[in-house]
């Protein structure tokens, strides 16, 4: 900017001109601007670039607040992620000195706490049947069935004698989502296939259900997808992806934020999985 | 030995120091994720990490500001890499096009009158020039101009030097000028001034394309 050399004998037009920013932040200790003043005073040119610079920065700032200060839709958290913060440190309830010890890498332990795949037929139901299935999922009981070689094969096998309908769990074509193994479970009084999976972030819990007459029902956000409903309810401070294919109820039980939750699902959808 | 009711009094301790900064962190990590499911995914990573080590928070110190250090390597860390991929084209071209614009406006600026135009627009207008600022402009304006952080805290949560925060929000307050600018001459807040240079030629080829 082209301004005429000044005497001043504390700034001139070239320092205040670069610092004029940290001048109207407040950001000068008292000797500088006595210095910044001594030359405003006396310098018309620079004291109109304050001044214009003042103008900007206060207008830029009340602008922001407006858009994004607490009032604002874009300044205000969702009622949710408070509760759902609350939760998760609740879950997080470890001495910390334990923490402090633990050579897993965070993003690895909060992915490790995370991931139960409930499947639950859905319709008619109610919530407390998903916070069912997280209870469940969470307790981690050993499985009764691993995975092998054999893939899904062999735990299919192994349930046929054990529930009056065959469960058909999804393919979830995301790459790094293994089959763990499975147990018997049950949501309230009516059986249930339980079936582990390792995600490349933690774990998610299945429960499969038989519901022909469409008891089961989940509250929480509807996304379509395509034909398919899928329900996305959070408890617990998981997040379960619930679907019906027919007479079928699908939980899938998870750590995994809703969108990351919801990818899987589509994964097993896009190949037509059930 | 671990006591479970330490523990709990632990827990409270943080929640009551460290929520109610809840919103200002979902505004700052809305803004540097760009969608609200990231953003939640980011506070609730921040709290969590932030808790886990909490004991090394030192009482009496800024919360706030910690919090925000948090978010920020927490950011930078684990989203901002699938972020970056899917705007480092645009970044790095809008970085290069500010870069001119910067240096041939500062001459600009007495003549220029954006700032009674600001009054006029809309909140989501201002969000969207929030938004096209490259990264590093973004969070320090942010935490300048609407968290009010002091430049030595912003050296502090981001790790630069002092001088780093002057010059970064020197140049991204008047990036920002400049893009809410852009936002008035599009919704037609301001007039199109002609051929001054203070209004950037694709903005005035979108209004000409809008109004013909």
């Amino acid at each position: 900017m082209a301004i005429e050399p000044t005497l001043s004998a504390a700034m001139d037009c070239g320092e205040i001109e670069r610092s004029v920013d940290a001048y109207l932040d407040g950001e000068f200790d008292a000797r500088e601007r006595a210095e910044a003043d001594l030359h405003l005073e006396g310098c018309e040119r620079c004291r109109a670039l304050a001044e214009e610079r003042r103008g900007v920065r206060d207008a830029l700032r009340a602008k922001l607040r407006e858009a994004m200060a607490a009032l604002a839709p874009a300044g205000r958290a969702p009622q949710e992620l408070r509760k759902r913060v609350e939760e998760a440190l609740a879950r997080r309830h470890r001495p910390l000195w334990r923490q402090a010890l633990s050579p897993i890498p965070l993003a690895t332990a909060a992915a490790c706490a995370a991931g139960a795949l409930v499947v639950l037929a859905t319709h008619g139901g109610d919530a407390a049947l998903v916070e069912e299935a997280v209870r469940s999922h969470h307790r981690a009981l050993p499985l009764e069935v691993l995975a092998s070689v054999g893939g899904e094969g062999p735990i299919l096998a192994w349930f046929a004698d054990k529930l009056d309908f065959n469960p058909s769990p999804p393919r979830f074509k995301a790459s790094g989502v293994r089959l763990l193994g499975a147990r018997l479970s049950h949501l309230r009084e009516w059986p249930a296939a339980y079936i582990r999976y390792e995600l490349p972030r933690g774990q998610a819990g299945l429960f499969i259900v038989d519901d022909p007459k469409g008891r089961f029902d989940a509250s929480g956000r509807e996304v379509r997808m395509g034909q398919q409903v899928i329900r996305l309810v959070a408890a617990r401070g998981y997040n379960v992806a619930v679907w019906r294919d027919r007479e079928i109820v699908y939980s899938l039980v998870s750590d995994l934020d809703e969108a990351a939750l919801f990818d899987l699902v589509r994964t097993a959808q896009a190949e037509g999985g059930r | 030995m671990f006591d479970l009711r330490q523990t709990d009094l632990t827990r409270g301790e943080f929640e009551e120091l460290a929520l109610k900064h809840l919103d200002p962190l979902y505004s700052a990590a809305l803004r540097l994720t760009k969608n609200d499911r990231d953003a939640e995914d980011l506070v609730q990573d921040t709290f969590l990490r932030a808790y886990r080590f909490f004991d090394k928070f030192e009482r009496g110190t800024n919360m706030k500001a910690w919090l925000f250090k948090i978010l920020t390597n927490t950011f930078i860390n684990r989203y901002r890499r699938s972020v970056k991929e899917r705007n480092i084209v645009e970044g790095s071209e809008k970085d290069a096009v500010h870069e001119r614009f910067v240096s041939r406006e500062a001459a600009e600026h007495a003549a220029n009158p954006e700032q009674f135009f600001f009054d006029r627009l809309l909140s989501d207008d201002v969000l969207k020039a929030v938004d096209s600022l490259p990264i590093d402009f973004r969070l320090v304006v942010i935490l300048a101009d609407l968290q009010e952080f002091s430049y030595k805290e912003i050296a502090e949560i981001l790790d630069v030097p002092v001088g780093t925060v002057m010059s970064r929000l020197y140049r991204g307050r008047r990036l920002l000028q400049k893009a809410l600018a852009r936002y008035a001459v599009v919704s037609g807040v301001l007039q199109d001034v002609g051929d001054d240079g203070s209004i950037d030629l694709e903005a005035y080829r979108k209004k000409r394309g809008k109004s013909a």
